[in-house]
């Protein structure tokens, strides 16, 4: 069912839903936008063309979190897991699909993250189509898009005066009763808007058969050519809506066991206390993070693990591409492999 | 802007005579936004090097990554210059290992300056002679002011022009006006405590700890990273205020006597922090109590990496 929000009734509606949930959406910070709480007197700040600078996947795998406390004299308490209801509102579909790919990470059936788990419950997750995709972003190309619906409990789109609203679950349905059902047209023009955005953006890299050559490809020179200019700092991976990666620390001067962002990137991450490093150099960690993207997520959920939001090309230090990386990897010849 | 015919033929030159092993410069990126560091090894791969004013690293980063016996040859820039000098004074490279083809530099732009007006798709970036910038995009043709369109450190540069270079293509610049940098710096220090303070915290606290600012320094070359150390633990590990505020300040304490300015940091952090308000006042002391400068030669060694039996600190000796 669609229903028509107008974009003057929007302010009431948010602060309506501000009495049950902490609500998110993207304000204005520096000279970027970022998902935070509405305050009162918020001023939103939507930017059609970007996506915010941090993903939203920070507000379910923050930074940093305490995971349990601990004091100098033995025991030890964990921290609760956050419950307060929350809305995000306003997120774009390829950060809601992220989240989706991170699901399969932190709701294993054996191994559960009760902070994930518990976060991703108590939130409500409303999307905005991209009617202007980025240039930068390549949705389409890797499996999802400026108006795809995984992740998202109501999605809308942008039609000027008013936004078209797709209810897509119970939990979004929930939270648009009030308003008036949009009419034929309505529903036509939103859908026309949509296919217009999907048919903007050009096929960044042929898909089919890359995971086969990436792993064809392992030893390949090709590593080592692509990874040459690269910093190895965190920007990409740190940016990336699918990137989990964290590393557990004890801050025993605080009493903390705390979990920070980690990165294939980094010189650390793979290092072993014997002072072995199997990923000694740019080289294998810019092949570890393609080929995870690339390789390693479709043989564990059958998905490339990227939804193609561009945050990592805008923001490379060093005008990395990985879509122009990808297409290369595309032409490397295709080897037997040896037993 | 530096003839790149001319440019070129020098790379080459010096490949083809078998002079140095490499040539490090930069090529056309995916877009003219984001041109890319280049690692030339033969005469015929020099047909790619491109030089302009979106050319926004510091290449002297790179040079640390090579054994000491490679012969390197770099397009430098006065900053670069400046850090390759700083770096063959601390023994990272010889400098008879190193051929510098020098150009004066205008300045780097910030590319997000540019799509701000101009909208992301970006097709052409020409730069004039009248110190304007055209810009086709999607959205059509602006001419913009170039000055307008330089990142902060670029503005107050002092020292456009490479020193010690084998050779300037291009002609020289006049020198810019250290009165610039020192404005920067008073006006920071004329406000109170606490405003310094809250614009510090204000900085820090949108770190993400990726360590681009630390990749993307020519000085910061550390085999490990005092952030990175375990035990002891040097500073907190996460993004908690103590855990950011204590990575800002001793990355730019570590900087004393060794930064050049090149603003390298803050072009590459994703979180467009500032952090040259700090390395700048620690310049300004070098300068002041010291009458110092990096990278004005190779020889000369920072204050702060010497010792002398007449030290007025008699603690270290």
């Amino acid at each position: 069912m669609n229903l028509i929000l107008k974009k003057d009734h929007l302010k009431h509606l948010l602060n309506a839903w501000r009495q049950d949930y902490e609500v998110y959406a993207p304000q204005s910070l520096q000279n970027f936008t970022h998902f935070l709480p509405l305050q009162d007197g918020f001023e939103l700040a939507f930017d059609k063309a970007h996506n915010t600078r941090i993903p939203p996947k920070a507000l379910f795998l923050p930074t940093s979190e305490a995971l349990l406390k601990f004091t100098r004299f033995g025991g030890y308490e964990e921290v609760p897991s956050e419950t307060a209801p929350r809305l995000i509102f306003g997120i774009h579909p390829c950060d809601a699909h992220a989240m989706t790919m991170l699901d399969t990470v932190f709701e294993q059936e054996r191994y559960t993250d009760p902070l994930w788990k518990a976060r991703r419950e108590a939130t409500v997750v409303v999307g905005l189509g991209c009617d202007e995709p980025c240039k930068t972003g390549f949705c389409t190309t890797v499996g999802s898009g400026p108006f795809n619906h995984a992740g998202l409990d109501a999605i809308l789109t942008d039609l000027g005066e008013i936004f078209l609203v797709e209810i897509l679950t119970d939990k979004g349905e929930y939270l648009f009763t009030q308003l008036e059902t949009a009419s034929e047209d309505q529903s036509m023009q939103a859908s026309e808007v949509q296919q217009a955005a999907k048919a903007s953006m050009p096929i960044a890299f042929e898909t089919e058969g890359l995971k086969q050559k990436l792993d064809q490809n392992f030893a390949s020179p090709y590593w080592e050519e692509v990874s040459r200019s690269c910093l190895g700092c965190g920007v990409c991976t740190f940016l990336c809506p699918t990137c989990f990666c964290f590393d557990i620390v004890d801050e025993a001067q605080r009493g903390e066991r705390v979990r920070n962002w980690d990165t294939c990137m980094f010189r650390t991450y793979s290092l072993e206390a014997s002072g072995h490093n199997p990923r000694p150099s740019r080289v294998e960690r810019t092949r570890q993070r393609l080929s995870h993207k690339y390789s390693y997520w479709l043989d564990q959920i059958n998905q490339i693990g990227c939804t193609g939001c561009g945050r990592c090309v805008r923001y490379c230090p060093v005008g990395l591409d990985i879509r122009a990386m990808l297409r290369k990897a595309h032409q490397l010849p295709s080897e037997v492999l040896h037993a | 802007m530096p003839d790149i015919d001319a440019l070129k033929a020098e790379a080459k030159r010096i490949l083809s005579e078998g002079m140095v092993d490499m040539v490090i410069g930069f090529k056309a990126g995916d877009t003219p936004l984001h041109p890319q560091p280049a690692f030339f090894k033969t005469p015929d791969e020099v047909d790619q090097l491109v030089y302009n004013a979106l050319c926004q690293n510091n290449l002297a980063t790179y040079l640390t990554r090579f054994p000491k016996n490679q012969k390197i040859g770099m397009v430098v820039r006065g900053c670069e210059s400046r850090s390759v000098n700083a770096l063959v004074f601390e023994g990272q490279h010889p400098k008879d290992g190193l051929y510098l083809i020098g150009v004066p530099c205008e300045g780097i732009i910030d590319w997000r300056k540019i799509v701000e007006q101009t909208g992301e798709e970006v097709f052409s970036i020409f730069e004039q002679s009248n110190n304007t910038v055209l810009v086709e995009s999607k959205s059509g043709f602006f001419t913009l002011e170039k000055e307008t369109l330089l990142h902060e450190s670029c503005s107050r540069c002092i020292h456009p022009n490479p020193i010690s270079a084998n050779v300037v293509i291009g002609e020289l610049l006049p020198e810019g006006d250290p009165a610039l940098a020192r404005e920067k710096v008073a006006a920071f220090a004329s406000l109170s405590m606490e405003e310094r303070h809250a614009w510090f915290r204000q900085e820090a606290e949108r770190c993400i700890r990726c360590y681009a600012c630390r990749e993307a320094c020519p000085m910061c070359y550390c085999e490990e990273c005092f952030v990175d150390h375990i035990t002891p633990r040097w500073t907190e590990s996460g993004t908690t205020p103590a855990g950011m505020q204590g990575w800002h300040i001793v990355r730019a304490f570590h900087q004393t006597g060794r930064c050049t300015s090149c603003g390298a940091c803050e072009r590459a952090c994703p979180m467009d922090i500032k952090m040259t308000y700090l390395t700048e006042k620690l310049n300004e002391d070098m300068r002041r109590k010291y009458n110092f400068e990096v990278g004005l030669d190779a020889t000369t060694p920072p204050p702060f990496s010497t010792v002398t039996l007449d030290d007025k600190s008699r603690f270290v000796i």
